[in-house]
């Protein structure tokens, strides 16, 4: 029997009653089959027509029922902003009741905050291709931060009932705002909150997706601020505890694990790149460059990546890359030298000429030697009068990942 | 205050907008602006004969000189007083283009006042028949402009009028409103920060600025302190902000202001004249866009700022890109990464327009960086061989900051600096000690 408007807020009023979050949710979700059938009895719904029915049911639930049909209009007439638009005011009249009561009505929220994301995003999608400018993934973005607030602060709700157990679902709605309209620093808040707030649970009891959404994100910035010891602790831990049919999840989080892993010096196996072929296209020259220490091939490599790099944020770092192809490089001379102790600059210095670095002097060579062993590459020292590298008698070229501190950076 | 105006004002003026192309409309604009302004203070607004009116901004302009001043050494002694001491410039190699000579003056031959008249004499014509297209469709496009609050203020701002906007904040000055057109003479003035209505009679007309630029720049030459430049500058921003001009003069200001603040070390104002600049550019309008975003690139490299240089590299257009001064950055920004010091400190001594001055500061820190590698990576070297590499300006120089990075230590101390060997064994822990304590963390004031 298609539903009609009474029989909506009937059903709204048994959720409330019964504290069933699930269902609340599954009510207030536009794309839930009832909501079809509300626009059929309803010719063309609008605030003002839909007021009598204010007082049907205890607000701020009436407000939100009109809303909700609302919305299903705007959407039924693709009108995403204006859909957005009603959505946020559904959210709105939401915390009102949100703030008064306990954890069951999380689902309900976390609902409502997912589909105020996608229909912002919606929103600015369709302006684009109309050449306006809206900003509503930034308005999202606010609204989701109120909504973290109204979760930290439940002082009154016993701890298993509490709204505090939405945080870290929340945390993960609004990083993927932040991230999107490119504001990433606004994170910084949000985390530090967190990091300073000592009455919610730690992160180990909270969902499982909940927290591998979030060390994703906490890994990821702090790859992009070069805090590479912290970026791979976390996106390791996001990677082992992520669902194994989360396929595209865990893409995206290798796609940031395994230049970190490269850096390391741990090459991703051929199985890995089977596995994950959007990643095997991106990565892989770059893999082959340095198993053969061939720096041309390497500056190849982020020449035809550029693009698809810059997307992911991930050029400056695969340009660091460099040093382990030139490695490779230095190792070749060195066993070209029959693994001697002693190799003049000037075999080096060649080295680098024929790897493609034209109209580099001996002096640079020098010095890209002297980086290698402080970067703990390579194992001896330099003699400057006699032009020579002294290298150690054995481990003269430890395994990359060998070396005391891999991820540190001056 | 369209009321007050007579219709063939307001023919001419919808003529005028008609005429205006792309190069010419912030030219056109504030010409407009100020004529009509000028009727208006001489009561001639319903006198004139606007249809025979001519913009000199709508004649066809000869093109632009540009001078191309050669590359000037950086000159160790420019500006005294509020200059760093120099110590980390070598004399030798630096370039500077502090003022590149930037109004372009079509200085009309005198020959060509006849071929001008002519070309008056076909505009007249084409008035005329302007006149008579624009009869029918000028009165739509002036109601179309009414929309906002002020015929002039509308071109280039989509702000809306305060009475349509009810989020005004009423603490916020909206500017729209108070457009004016300045009526001071004076070519100086100091800067004052805004804390009521400008008055018209202490704003500068845009001939006026114009004028003050040309005075600023001889007396920045004649090496005035740098305090009164920037607060005349600061002023001549101010009144450019105030009678909205946003034209190509305006980006020559804050260019120059740059430029001159780059030199003088005032990275306060430096980085308002950046901010400005890219807001400037993205409007659309001409300027040294490459050199400033090769500025750019530097200033994110001094402050550290990998997620934004991320975000700017990603941004280049393949233009800027092949750009000397932009390839220069990022090689800079290369060499950084790779920890080639000797790259980096070649680009330093090369660099070009005033990309130095902002490699000054963070030229220290990557002395001491590549000192570290260098203590790790010898048993010895000498003291000549420091100074070369790292660009110092004499082995004296170079000694002292050992001294001040506590790592002075030689196997052969008696000897003169020319032929001192550094022992980099007790060297080492020192500079790494000292660089994590003195150059961590990085501080710039007012930074983007």
């Amino acid at each position: 029997m298609p539903m009609d408007f009474s029989t909506f807020l009937t059903q709204i009023n048994d959720a409330l009653n019964a504290e069933n979050g699930p269902n609340l949710a599954y009510l207030l979700r536009p794309t839930s089959p009832h909501g079809k059938d509300l626009l059929k009895s309803f010719r063309s719904p609008t605030a003002s027509t839909l007021a009598h029915f204010k007082g049907s049911i205890t607000s701020p639930w009436d407000e939100i029922a009109i809303q909700y049909v609302l919305i299903c209009s705007h959407i039924a007439r693709l009108r995403p902003g204006e859909a957005f638009k009603e959505q946020s005011q559904l959210v709105s009249l939401f915390f009102r009741f949100f703030i008064e009561n306990r954890g069951w009505t999380l689902p309900a929220l976390f609902s409502i905050l997912r589909d105020l994301r996608d229909l912002a995003h919606d929103a600015d999608w369709h302006a684009k291709v109309h050449n306006q400018n809206t900003e509503c993934m930034v308005e999202a973005a606010r609204t989701v931060a109120k909504a973290f607030s109204s979760c930290m602060t439940d002082r009154l709700s016993p701890p298993d009932e509490s709204r505090k157990w939405g945080v870290y679902y929340v945390v993960g709605l609004a990083m993927k705002c932040y991230f999107k309209v490119k504001r990433i620093s606004l994170t910084k808040n949000i985390i530090k909150v967190l990091d300073n707030s000592s009455d919610i649970p730690a992160l180990e009891f909270y969902p499982r997706s909940h927290q591998v959404t979030y060390r994703y994100y906490l890994g990821m910035l702090s790859f992009l601020n070069e805090e590479y010891e912290k970026a791979e602790q976390e996106l390791t831990l996001a990677f082992y505890h992520c669902h194994i049919q989360a396929h595209d999840n865990q893409a995206r989080i290798l796609a940031y694990l395994i230049p970190l892993r490269i850096l390391k010096g741990h090459l991703p196996s051929d199985e890995l790149m089977y596995r994950f072929p959007v990643l095997a296209d991106i990565f892989s020259p770059f893999v082959a460059a340095i198993r053969a220490g061939d720096l041309a091939a390497y500056e190849r490599a982020l020449e035809l990546r550029e693009a698809r790099l810059i997307e992911l944020n991930l050029l400056l770092t695969l340009e660091k890359g460099r040093e382990l192809c030139m490695r490779g490089l230095f190792r070749r001379v060195w066993l070209a030298a029959d693994k001697g102790t002693r190799i003049p600059i000037s075999m080096f210095h060649a080295a680098l000429l024929i790897s493609g670095m034209k109209d580099i002097e001996v002096e640079e060579a020098e010095c890209l030697v002297a980086n290698m062993v402080y970067k703990g590459f390579m194992r001896g020292y330099i003699s400057h009068e006699k032009q020579m590298v002294v290298l150690a008698a054995n481990n003269a070229f430890p395994r990359p990942a060998e070396r005391p501190a891999p991820l540190a950076s001056l | 205050m369209s009321d007050a105006w007579p219709p063939q004002l307001k023919e001419w003026v919808a003529k005028c907008l008609g005429q205006m192309t792309d190069i010419n409309r912030t030219e056109a604009q504030a010409e407009l602006r100020q004529v009509i302004a000028d009727a208006f203070a001489a009561h001639t607004l319903w006198t004139t004969d606007w249809a025979g009116v001519q913009l000199r901004a709508l004649l066809p302009k000869p093109p632009p000189q540009f001078n191309t001043t050669p590359n000037l050494k950086r000159k160790k002694s420019v500006i005294g007083f509020h200059h760093k001491p120099p110590e980390n410039s070598p004399a030798t190699k630096k370039v500077k283009k502090a003022l590149k000579s930037s109004t372009s003056s079509p200085a009309l031959d005198p020959n060509d006042r006849a071929a001008l008249e002519q070309r008056a004499q076909r505009f007249q014509r084409e008035h005329e028949i302007e006149r008579e297209k624009s009869r029918v469709g000028g009165q739509a496009a002036l109601k179309a402009n009414h929309h906002t609050s002020h015929l002039f203020s509308g071109f280039n701002s989509r702000s809306a009028s305060p009475s349509e906007d009810p989020d005004a904040d009423p603490n916020v000055m909206d500017w729209d409103r108070y457009t004016i057109v300045g009526t001071s003479q004076e070519i100086f003035k100091d800067y004052l920060r805004l804390t009521t209505d400008p008055k018209p009679e202490q704003i500068r007309p845009y001939p006026i600025l114009q004028q003050t630029l040309l005075e600023l720049k001889k007396r920045f030459r004649e090496r005035t302190p740098y305090n009164w430049i920037c607060s005349q500058f600061k002023s001549l921003r101010q009144d450019l902000t105030v009678q909205r001009i946003k034209n190509e003069f305006t980006v020559q200001v804050y260019e120059i202001h740059g430029r001159i603040a780059l030199e003088c070390g005032d990275m306060v104002e430096y980085n308002q004249c950046q901010a400005t600049l890219k807001t400037l550019y993205d409007l659309g309008l001409p300027g040294r866009v490459e050199e400033f975003t090769a500025y750019r690139i530097l200033m994110l490299l001094h402050g550290r700022n990998r997620t934004e240089l991320n975000i700017l590299v990603g941004q280049l257009t393949p233009k800027q890109k092949a750009d000397p001064a932009v390839q220069h950055a990022l090689s800079v920004q290369r060499a950084l990464a790779m920890g080639n010091y000797h790259a980096l400190f070649g680009l330093y001594s090369s660099a070009p327009n005033m990309g130095a001055y902002i490699m000054d500061h963070f030229v220290a820190r990557e002395r001491a960086r590549a000192l570290v590698v260098i203590t790790r990576a010898y048993k010895t070297i000498p003291l000549s061989f420091i100074h070369q590499e790292l660009a110092f300006e004499s082995l004296q120089q170079t000694h002292e900051f050992l001294t001040e990075h506590s790592a002075a230590y030689f196997t052969n101390a008696t000897r003169p600096d020319a032929q001192k060997e550094l022992d980099c064994k007790p060297a080492l822990p020192q500079l790494t000690q000292v660089f994590e304590t003195k150059y961590r963390k990085v501080l710039i004031k007012g930074a983007i």
